[in-house]
């Protein structure tokens, strides 16, 4: 077999290595990029929050690491204090169907670019930034696109997802299968006893409950339909069970029979069954392990994740302390890859200290859009990827350094509608070195391998010069893109 | 949705930023240039161009089988396509049997001229009716096994007896590399020509850039960034040429303005530049039609409208690349015979398939099962033609690789007579 691009690497491989650099031809050697074992407490930090931030390091040393998880696991008890004034500013988000509705026809447009404001400001301000990580997984796995169904979907995320994202997963299932935008868009709300609808009930087993290997077979699909038949939603009022368009005849599901006569009753029954089922235990527990340790999802830890699950009747807190607190997972250090989203709210959480955002348009339009993961925008019902493979790629990446290099230059008035005070980002330093090492803890809580502080105090100075001084001049035209260049950086794409 | 219309600031920042990046002359001598020489290297045979049809397009509707008379018009009251009866809402007859969709009206015409075959009953074997297995074990080529790493596409291009160093070799447009592409041999990935070029201080770009290449430098082992970032690299310097030097379509083709209609104008570009490419995927989804479908008109009818537009303005377009180029739709399953309680229709087996180019015997290819009770396939359109025999033939035939027992493992391709040997 041959691999002809790998000759190309070759070639343009040597054409990096012969880098100029200022006046000298430097060659540049080979290191190893993620060699530096991580200190416990940071790498805990960059999969709990999302991005660290020089006060998340004070709490965490503060509190232990098993301190610091309990108190995140327990987000009712964090105080919040930006985003209730959000919410305070933005009243429509807390208010009724009628009321979403009302503002969605008033000024339209308006209410769906708040809920993707909304999305990305709480990963960005929230203390709470673990439970935005539960929202963001079960975001994706109850996934319903906002297009053509921004009421329902706002009302879906703040009463299905945010309300029990860190609760009892057989709730979550039942909120989430009497949700309006999931009758909607899965086209339950239109199924009936004469010709069922299949979309909710495959999508169900397949994707929210058993997965796809999870034992069940088509025959049960369209049983399953049938059960459903009758759950649907009316304007404004919500869920409905209509008993016009059920089918109160007998089915078999899984070898269960549910004996003929009965209502809404039996499609209960049907989701505490798939709530507890032995199945359901292991792919939540797979894809929880996923997305929280590592994309080669360590076998051991799903089994012993799925037991938790069952033994506590499907209780996240649990679920998710005993992930966390595994050794799997704080042997996985920078094995996950940042989706474009995740790599945005990053950037925005290092410049943050110093950052005015007028205009929302700027990070949600400007720069997440083109990488690709607008918040809810993903069509299909499985959610964007979770693993790595999917994302990486030339479009990805050039995006990401675009945001990168792009987003700090609000410090030199790019944007009429965002400021940046870069002070308020990164203190003063006397030299170019303490610069790069400031800049560096800034952005990825600690070091960089030396060849690549080399790298970027050439970008500083002209001839690589640790010891020459940071003039206002040099903090004014490179310090921006300094930022920029650490976080376009490999370091900061993996946590 | 319309919030993204409603946006134009971001066209206008795109355009700021372009200014900054568009000069190419900022980019220092020392990066990676054409590594490859134009034509000479390049692949043999056709370049192919492969468009996955996301959600499971209901073929019943799209080749409509209108000879079946009521085993189709019976279990499809609402959505049934009329027979062709030269109105603008009935079938264009192919055959006296089968009928293309009203919305194909320019697949109809590339029919005519012998362009066009469409393949029926056509499909991957594995029974599944779930999209996220279906697409899977349709794209990596191999139904039904799980554990295949790689996809069907990469490794034709790892198999592949030329060699073609083009960043350009391989590309998925838009942002995500579809399963296909996935494999040893890197693809390139690309929304827009026009965005594609490093963004910072103009003053800065050609240092940050310099910068850049050398934090990602890491040559051993194989870093999977590092790889995607000497890609970027090789491949905006030239993008930012096709970006400067602009597009005309030729031969009167207007691309609809769709992401696919963009995206196939820009694999025109890309093909006319002769930059080396040999593959390019590209995806049009929305054909999970299980609510409202519509017959002629409506939901569906509009993304076939944007699929024959698209695909009949990259025809023209490549007149001149007429028997150079081959295209090859798919997706990964059809729909129910009968429709449901929605006015749609759920999940279903069988489906149709397209091929276009100028190296083809155009027509219809269909060992038909049939729409009776038994004929069908848990009461879906019954797979008589594999999809493996459709791309194995183009493969071998066109784009000229042989090597189809390493492309699909264990399994046998019956061959079609749908293409002309090139």
């Amino acid at each position: 077999m041959q691999v002809s691009r790998r000759d190309f690497l070759k070639l343009s491989g040597l054409a990096v290595t012969a880098l100029r650099f200022g006046n000298g031809i430097r060659w540049v050697g080979t290191r190893p990029i993620y060699a530096a074992q991580q200190a416990p407490a940071i790498h805990v930090l960059n999969r709990l929050t999302w991005g660290i931030r020089p006060d998340d390091l004070a709490k965490i040393e503060a509190m232990g690491i098993e301190g610091y998880i309990d108190w995140q696991l327990n987000p009712d008890t964090i105080e919040d204090p930006l985003i209730d004034e959000f919410l305070a500013n933005h009243p429509v988000l807390s208010g009724s169907a009628r009321d979403v509705a009302r503002a969605e026809s008033e000024d339209y447009g308006a209410v769906h670019d708040l809920a993707l404001w909304h999305r990305l400001y709480r990963a960005i301000y929230s203390e709470r930034q673990l439970y935005e990580w539960m929202v963001e997984f079960w975001t994706d796995h109850f996934n319903i696109p906002i297009a053509d169904l921004v009421v329902e979907k706002v009302i879906d995320d703040r009463d299905v997802v945010r309300r029990h994202a860190l609760g009892r997963f057989r709730e979550l299932l039942l909120a989430s299968a009497q949700s309006p935008a999931m009758l909607y868009y899965l086209n339950n709300a239109s199924s009936d006893k004469e010709h069922p609808n299949e979309n909710y009930s495959r999508e169900l087993l397949e994707l929210h409950t058993l997965g796809v290997d999870g034992g069940y077979t088509e025959q049960d699909v369209k049983e399953v339909a049938r059960i459903l038949t009758g759950w649907t939603a009316q304007d404004e009022a919500g869920f409905l069970f209509d008993s016009e368009m059920h089918d109160y005849g007998e089915k078999t599901v899984l070898g269960t029979v549910f004996p003929a006569g009965r209502g809404i009753e039996e499609g209960l029954q049907f989701l505490d069954m798939l709530a507890t089922h032995p199945s359901t235990a292991r792919f939540i527990a797979y894809k929880l392990c996923r997305r929280f340790v590592s994309d080669a999802v360590p076998a051991s830890l799903v089994e012993s994740t799925s037991q938790v699950f069952l033994a506590n009747d499907g209780d996240l807190r649990q679920v998710m302390r005993h992930i966390l607190t595994s050794a799997e997972f704080m042997e996985a250090q920078n094995q996950k890859f940042r989706r474009p989203l995740e790599a945005l709210v990053a950037i925005l959480r290092v410049l943050r200290p110093g950052l005015d955002i007028r205009d929302p348009d700027i990070p949600v339009y400007w720069f997440l859009e083109p990488m690709g993961q607008l918040p809810f925008y993903w069509h299909p019902p499985n959610g964007y990827p979770d693993a790595a493979g999917a994302w990486i790629n030339t479009n990805g990446l050039l995006s990401r350094w675009n945001a990168a290099l792009l987003l700090p230059l609000a410090a030199e008035g790019w944007y009429e509608d965002m400021s940046l005070n870069l002070n308020a980002v990164v203190p003063q330093t006397a030299t170019v070195g303490e610069l790069v090492d400031t800049v560096s803890q800034v952005v990825l809580g600690g070091d960089v391998v030396p060849e690549d502080r080399e790298h970027l105090i050439y970008y500083l100075s002209d001839y690589g010069d640790p010891n020459q001084s940071t003039g206002e001049t040099l903090r004014a035209e490179r310090l921006a893109s300094l930022l920029g260049l650490l976080m376009a950086s490999p370091y900061f794409q993996w946590h | 949705m319309a919030a993204t219309q409603l946006k134009t600031s971001r066209r206008d920042f795109a355009r700021l930023a372009g200014v900054i990046g568009l000069n190419s002359a900022l980019f220092p001598r020392w990066m990676p240039r054409m590594a490859f020489r134009p034509q000479q290297q390049n692949a043999p045979g056709d370049i192919l161009v492969v468009i996955f049809q996301r959600g499971g397009m209901d073929g019943l509707n799209v080749v409509v089988p209108y000879g079946e008379g009521s085993a189709y018009y019976d279990r499809r009251p609402t959505i049934a396509i009329p027979e062709p009866d030269g109105g603008d809402n009935a079938a264009l007859d192919l055959d006296g049997f089968f009928g293309l969709h009203p919305a194909l009206r320019p697949l109809h015409e590339i029919y005519q001229a012998g362009h066009l075959a469409v393949i029926h009953a056509a499909g991957s074997p594995d029974p599944s009716r779930s999209h996220f297995d279906a697409m899977e074990f349709m794209e990596r080529g191999t139904p039904g096994e799980k554990l295949t790493s790689t996809g069907w596409i990469n490794r034709h291009l790892q198999t592949s007896a030329w060699q073609n160093d083009s960043p350009f070799r391989a590309i998925g447009m838009g942002t995500i590399v579809p399963t296909s592409l996935r494999g040893p041999v890197s693809a390139l990935s690309l929304q827009s020509i026009a965005d594609f070029h490093l963004s910072g201080r103009d003053d800065q770009l050609a240092v940050l850039q310099r910068t850049l290449a050398s934090l990602y430098h890491v040559p051993a082992p194989v870093d999977v960034l590092g790889i995607q970032a000497a890609e970027v690299f090789a491949s905006s310097d030239i993008l930012i040429r096709l970006a400067q030097s602009g597009y005309e379509a030729e031969y009167g083709a207007e691309y609809p303005n769709s992401d696919f209609g963009q995206g196939l104008q820009q694999v025109a570009q890309l093909i006319k530049a002769h930059v080396g490419l040999e593959v390019a995927c590209l995806d049009i989804g929305g054909w999970d039609t299980h609510e409202d479908q519509g017959s002629a008109n409506g939901q569906m009818a509009s993304l076939l409208d944007d699929l024959a537009r698209g695909l009949g303005a990259f025809y023209a377009d490549l007149q001149d690349y007429r028997n150079e180029v081959t295209v090859v739709t798919m997706s990964e399953f059809g729909r129910r015979a009968e429709e449901n309680a929605s006015a749609g229709t759920d999940h279903g087996h069988g489906n149709c398939m397209f091929v276009m180019g100028g190296g083809l015997n155009g027509g219809v290819y269909a060992r038909w099962p049939g729409l009776s009770d038994d004929a069908l396939d848990d009461g879906d359109l019954a797979i008589t033609t594999d999809y493996r025999d459709v791309l194995a033939e183009v493969l071998a035939g066109r784009v000229l690789n042989p090597a189809v027992d390493q492309i699909f493992p264990n399994f046998t391709p019956t061959p079609q007579g749908i293409l002309v040997p090139r």
